[in-house]
């Protein structure tokens, strides 16, 4: 299975926040707190993208760091599925 | 044989085949104490009950389709002779029978199953005068259930069974039209598939008793029988291979009254919640299971009902150090109009260890239906605390179902 690609990730991020009745900005410096992006969502969204894949996500690979803005998530998504 | 089987003139039908007889009829076979009879069917398991009334021999009655090698090696390890058809492999461990001694299997819903011992004082738990009643037993023969239905044919005049096997499940409501079954059990995977594939058929078969028990009883699936059998008694009864039936309630709602607690009734179970846990001491127990017996089964209390939600090693979801009882979001996603089927467990997940998905099966059978799926998510979302909504559902076509009638594969 191919990765998904960063615009299908928004695709996905979007969809997530559709359910809770809430919808994703289009710029990429959007703050997901604003935007009510949650823990519970961007498990959801990992998920999602495992669903896609057939694989499981390793988080590990991708180390401590700050995710505060939408493009923060498309870009740890992105990374993780290249390592 | 009559002297000593109380319902020896209460018919025995094969569902299947369409043959009758009776206990009195039955010609009992032989067997090499102490046996373990594999039984090629439910119907095929009866001459061997009814040895064991008349004798006391020691057996066990195990469904073909539940005897792997490693439990025909175990069961050869601790004495038994396995009988299968005409052939009789003896165990290389001979062994005295012990009289009067019946082993049952247990679902092995946690495991490889375990023998737990009894006699047919210990599984005839019904008692006193019953109205004459055509049951279904639809269980896998040497089970707990399949026991239960079976010791009341047995043991109780009036009382016909007529028995089919989980494999031929499909065909059961048709039959039990054919033969006037006025009262069947079944787990609520059972109930839930027949309203699913045989709706409209089903209310044709005039029930009188409806029970269920084996599996943790939802609201929805009550409410369902309920609104089909107006005038049957909607029974569901708690019981288990390890503390019998412990628990039967007819008031037509889930759980059991809280008041049940901790109750000394002289003759009845008495029940206790220890640490969320259902805490068992019952006259109905297996063998060396006198006294408090942890159930391994998951209590909630709410509006005054004591309800089951599942296996405590199974029902507990830790979404971020919320938990979720997985009992509870099953519950909610049954109560919905267009499920009649849910099972849900905790999936590995980042930044919150676990999240809550459930498998669903659909009223319609449909394994896509994006616009029932956010009816699903806003009714959870009503219903349930954020982190006990299921972020993933995965629909399936039917109801996924074991042997011994449940669900929770």
């Amino acid at each position: 299975m191919s990765a998904v690609t960063r615009e299908q990730l928004r695709a996905l991020m979007a969809e997530v926040l559709e359910a809770q009745g809430k919808s994703l900005p289009a710029e990429d410096g959007a703050d997901l707190q604003q935007i009510g992006f949650r823990s519970l969502d961007f498990s959801e969204l990992a998920l999602r993208v495992e669903d896609e894949i057939d694989e499981e996500l390793n988080f590990d690979a991708a180390g401590l760091r700050q995710i505060t803005t939408v493009g923060d998530v498309l870009d740890l998504l992105t990374e993780i599925q290249q390592s | 044989m009559s002297a000593r089987i109380a319902g020896a003139d209460n018919a025995l039908v094969d569902a299947r085949s369409g043959r009758t007889t009776t206990w009195a009829r039955l010609r009992a076979p032989q067997l090499p104490a102490p046996a373990a009879f594999v039984a090629p069917s439910s119907y095929e398991a009866l001459p061997a009950v009814a040895a064991h009334a008349l004798t006391g021999a020691e057996l066990l009655v195990v469904a073909r389709g539940r005897m792997e090698q490693v439990l025909r090696a175990e069961l050869l390890e601790a004495g038994f002779n396995v009988v299968e058809g005409d052939e009789v492999e003896r165990s290389q461990s001979p062994r005295d029978p012990a009289d009067g001694r019946l082993w049952l299997l247990t679902s092995g819903s946690t495991g490889r199953p375990k023998r737990i011992g009894h006699t047919l004082s210990s599984l005839t738990t019904v008692t006193g005068d019953l109205p004459p009643r055509r049951w279904l037993c639809p269980y896998s023969p040497g089970t707990y259930a399949w026991w239960q239905v079976v010791t009341l044919g047995l043991g109780a005049p009036g009382q016909d069974l007529v028995v089919v096997d989980p494999a031929d499940l499909e065909g059961w409501v048709p039959a039990a039209v054919e033969h006037g079954v006025t009262a069947a059990s079944g787990t609520p995977t059972f109930w839930r598939q027949t309203l699913m594939s045989h709706g409209d058929e089903l209310a044709r078969v005039p029930l009188e008793q409806v029970s269920l028990g084996g599996e943790p009883v939802d609201q929805a699936v009550l409410d369902q029988l309920r609104e089909l059998f107006p005038a049957a008694r909607v029974s569901w009864i708690y019981a288990s291979s390890e503390v019998g039936a412990s628990i039967v309630v007819h008031d037509g709602r889930a759980g059991f009254p809280v008041e049940w607690l901790d109750r000394e009734v002289e003759g009845r179970p008495r029940i206790r919640v220890v640490d969320g846990e259902l805490v068992i001491s019952s006259p109905h127990h297996g063998e060396g299971l006198e006294g408090a017996v942890r159930t391994g089964d998951a209590v909630v209390v709410e509006d005054g009902r004591v309800l089951i939600t599942g296996r405590t090693s199974a029902d507990e979801i830790n979404v971020g150090g919320a938990k979720v009882s997985a009992g509870v979001v099953r519950a909610v996603l049954q109560a919905h109009p267009d499920v009649v089927w849910a099972h849900v467990r905790g999936r590995k997940a980042p930044l919150v260890g676990k999240m809550v998905v459930a498998d669903v099966v659909l009223r319609s059978g449909e394994t896509s239906a994006p616009e029932t799926l956010t009816s699903i998510n806003r009714w959870c979302t009503e219903r349930l605390p954020d982190y006990g909504v299921p972020r993933r559902i995965k629909l399936l076509e039917s109801i996924p179902a074991k042997e011994t009638l449940k669900s929770d594969v």
